[in-house]
């Protein structure tokens, strides 16, 4: 029995050696200058987390060929926190821990992002979400900033597509049942309301349903012309499919974080017509813009989506804050943060005092299989 | 709407009674609940998947995933589970196996074919049918008919065929039937190859419904699919099948009439409520295994 728990413990022990191999692989202290990336990088949102990893590969990649920032070359670590809380939890512990890393750039979904964020907070080291929209989110602290829209901005946008652009009164709202989509989707009634719609039915639906049927039914019964999805591609692609099945006259509004080549790929003929609000568009004419797109596709092989550009600004404000600051002290960096203006990808980005930062829309719609702007 | 819901529900609770016929099959022969059943079902999605974007079509890529699926229902038997049945393990032992392997096929899925929801073109869409204010999609319809013509197959192999006959005698007792000549382990072998033929079938149905693909598609699909053969009482054919359609019809109910979110939760409720008051399912008879 006593080597049988020897050997357990042995096994314990080289298991955590191993696991703290991940971030210790080039420890020669302080020759470089670390930036940690973390999301989802498996399971059902990896392709958000990957588009991360991926985006901030790609800024770090062109600084360090420009010969790296303060001297030093720049490192990226990557963690996969599988979108859970959990995981998010530990990672956030990990890089806390490492005095290597000097900013976070990351978590996807706002409630696995404010799990994490109390713990950047206290140790003081910047935290930048590109994605997360929950309003709560950047009052965790002076540490933590999103390079996203908060979410009631984008929502009047969406409502606005709905009522005034497409010019239908009887809303129904899809949405899924996260913290993000539930607040979203209140948030959303309000405003169809206040803009002189009436929303017909709401349902709710957990979040990777593909079954629609049931949800279709109820909002066809209640006479919806128009719906608004709370979800991501992966619940707007089937309930397009499927509602189209039903009622092909249906107009549909998502999110930017429906915004994805991949909503075309998985709905095909039934994604013709969604419309969206966006900061990103990947078909624009600026130069910036372009040069980013096809250096991305030249790389991965996909097309960026909007919260993948927003990534890569992330890395770019973090990068151009040391070198603003002239010191990797986490603490610097999160003041010159506060006061940068930095004109990316997705235009001019600059944070508000809470931290959020204020961007302007473009409307964007599926046509012929391709994304277009909406004038 | 209400006939609407009901009409949604039996769609769906079709492909839960194939999928549980899977579940009963490998129960009777072997006493064994097979968790990986639901893996093999997304397994099975994916192979037509591929097949079907080579264009040969539907039903060559229906056979080849059958084949393949069959196959994979097989190598799990050999490779996995006929080792411990060698070594007279005990049953847990072969349980928590089937749970392991589905994570190992859902994972393999994952690196192969990424995680990401993939596109699965619809299968026999002619639009919709109006009776009524009740609109039947031409889908439904053929799912209920090839599952029906499925399922009648299946219990014309097991009820009138000789190797049926074998495997109602290795059921009863392996012993006896291997001792009046019947091959066991050729028996349950073939048993898995139904049973991963059937989840293919399933999954390529529900993937042609939907049409989307996932890797972890088969673990909620499973589990309710599970929950369908107990209620039916497990081992038992038919059992599955009204089990299936109950699960099914009560799934589109609760997603109707008390919110999305509640709808994955009734199967289980099923579950628990079949557990406490009848262990041995519907059909079961006193003296049946229970689960």
């Amino acid at each position: 029995m006593k080597k049988v728990i020897g050997i357990l413990l042995v096994g314990i022990l080289m298991m955590t050696v191993f696991v703290g191999c991940q971030s210790q692989t080039t420890s020669q202290e302080s020759e470089v200058i670390k930036i940690a990336v973390a999301g989802p990088l498996t399971g059902d949102f990896a392709e958000y987390g990957t588009g991360f990893s991926n985006a901030a590969a790609l800024m770090v990649e062109q600084w360090n060929e420009a010969g790296g920032v303060l001297g030093q070359q720049i490192e990226l670590v990557v963690f996969d926190d599988k979108n859970t809380g959990e995981e998010a939890a530990t990672i956030a512990e990990r890089i806390a821990g490492d005095k290597d890393i000097k900013a976070v750039i990351g978590h996807f979904a706002s409630g696995v992002a404010m799990v994490a964020s109390p713990t950047y907070q206290e140790a003081g080291i910047l935290n930048i979400s590109p994605s997360a929209s929950h309003p709560d989110f950047s009052g965790e602290g002076d540490f933590i900033f999103r390079n996203n829209t908060v979410i009631d901005i984008e929502a009047q946008v969406a409502v606005n597509l709905a009522i005034d652009t497409l010019d239908k009164k009887n809303v129904g709202i899809l949405s899924v049942r996260t913290d993000w989509g539930t607040s979203t989707a209140d948030i959303t009634k309000d405003l169809v309301e206040k803009a002189g719609g009436t929303v017909v039915d709401h349902q709710e639906v957990v979040d990777g349903t593909i079954d629609f049927s049931s949800n279709i039914t109820r909002l066809h019964s209640a006479d919806a012309d128009v719906i608004i999805v709370v979800g991501m591609y992966n619940t707007l692609g089937p309930f397009a499919s499927q509602y189209k099945a039903v009622n092909p006259e249906i107009e549909l509004v998502g999110f930017s974080n429906a915004y994805s080549q991949q909503l075309i790929n998985l709905a095909q003929e039934n994604a013709e017509n969604i419309h969206f609000p966006t900061i990103f568009f990947h078909g624009s004419v600026e130069e910036n813009v372009s040069s980013f797109v096809s250096a991305y596709e030249a790389k991965y092989g996909s097309s960026p989506s909007s919260l993948t550009a927003q990534a890569y600004d992330s890395a770019g404000i973090i990068l151009k804050a040391i070198e603003n600051a002239g010191t990797a002290d986490r603490s610097a960096i999160k003041d010159e943060v506060s006061k940068l203006v930095y004109d990316g990808v997705t235009g001019e980005t600059k944070f508000e005092d809470n931290g959020d930062a204020i961007k302007a829309f473009s409307l964007v719609k599926i046509e012929n299989g391709q994304f277009i702007e909406v004038k | 709407m209400i006939l609407d819901q009901l009409v949604n529900g039996l769609a769906l609770g079709m492909v839960y009674a194939l999928i549980a016929v899977g579940y009963s099959l490998v129960f009777g022969i072997l006493r064994l609940i097979n968790f990986s059943h639901g893996s093999v079902y997304a397994f099975g999605a994916h192979m037509a998947m591929v097949f079907v974007g080579m264009e040969y079509g539907i039903v060559p890529a229906l056979i080849f995933s059958i084949i393949l699926t069959g196959m994979l229902g097989i190598a799990i038997d050999k490779l996995a589970l006929a080792p411990l049945r060698a070594k007279n393990s005990k049953r847990i032992a072969a349980l928590i196996t089937t749970i392991g392997v589905s994570y190992i096929i859902q994972n393999l899925l994952m690196i192969v074919y990424g995680s990401e929801t993939k596109f699965f073109p619809k299968l026999f869409d002619y639009g919709n049918i109006n009776i009524g204010r009740v609109s039947i999609g031409t889908t439904q319809l053929f799912i209920v008919g090839v599952s029906l013509v499925l399922l009648v197959l299946l219990s014309y192999i097991i009820k009138k065929t000789k190797i049926g006959l074998a495997m109602r005698a290795v059921e009863q007792n392996h012993k006896a039937a291997s001792l009046m000549g019947i091959d066991v382990n050729f028996i349950v072998t073939f048993t898995f190859f139904l049973g991963g033929a059937s989840a293919a079938i399933a999954g390529t149905l529900i993937s042609g419904y939907y049409q989307v693909v996932y890797p972890n598609m088969g673990f909620l699909a499973g589990l309710k699919a599970f929950s369908a053969a107990v209620l039916g009482g497990i081992g038992i054919l038919h059992g599955a099948i009204v089990g299936g359609l109950i699960v099914g019809v009560s799934e589109s109910f609760a997603a109707a009439y008390l919110g999305g979110t509640y709808r994955d939760a009734v199967a289980f409720v099923i579950l628990i409520a079949v557990l406490l008051v009848k262990p041995t399912g519907l059909f079961g008879k006193k003296g049946n295994i229970k689960v």
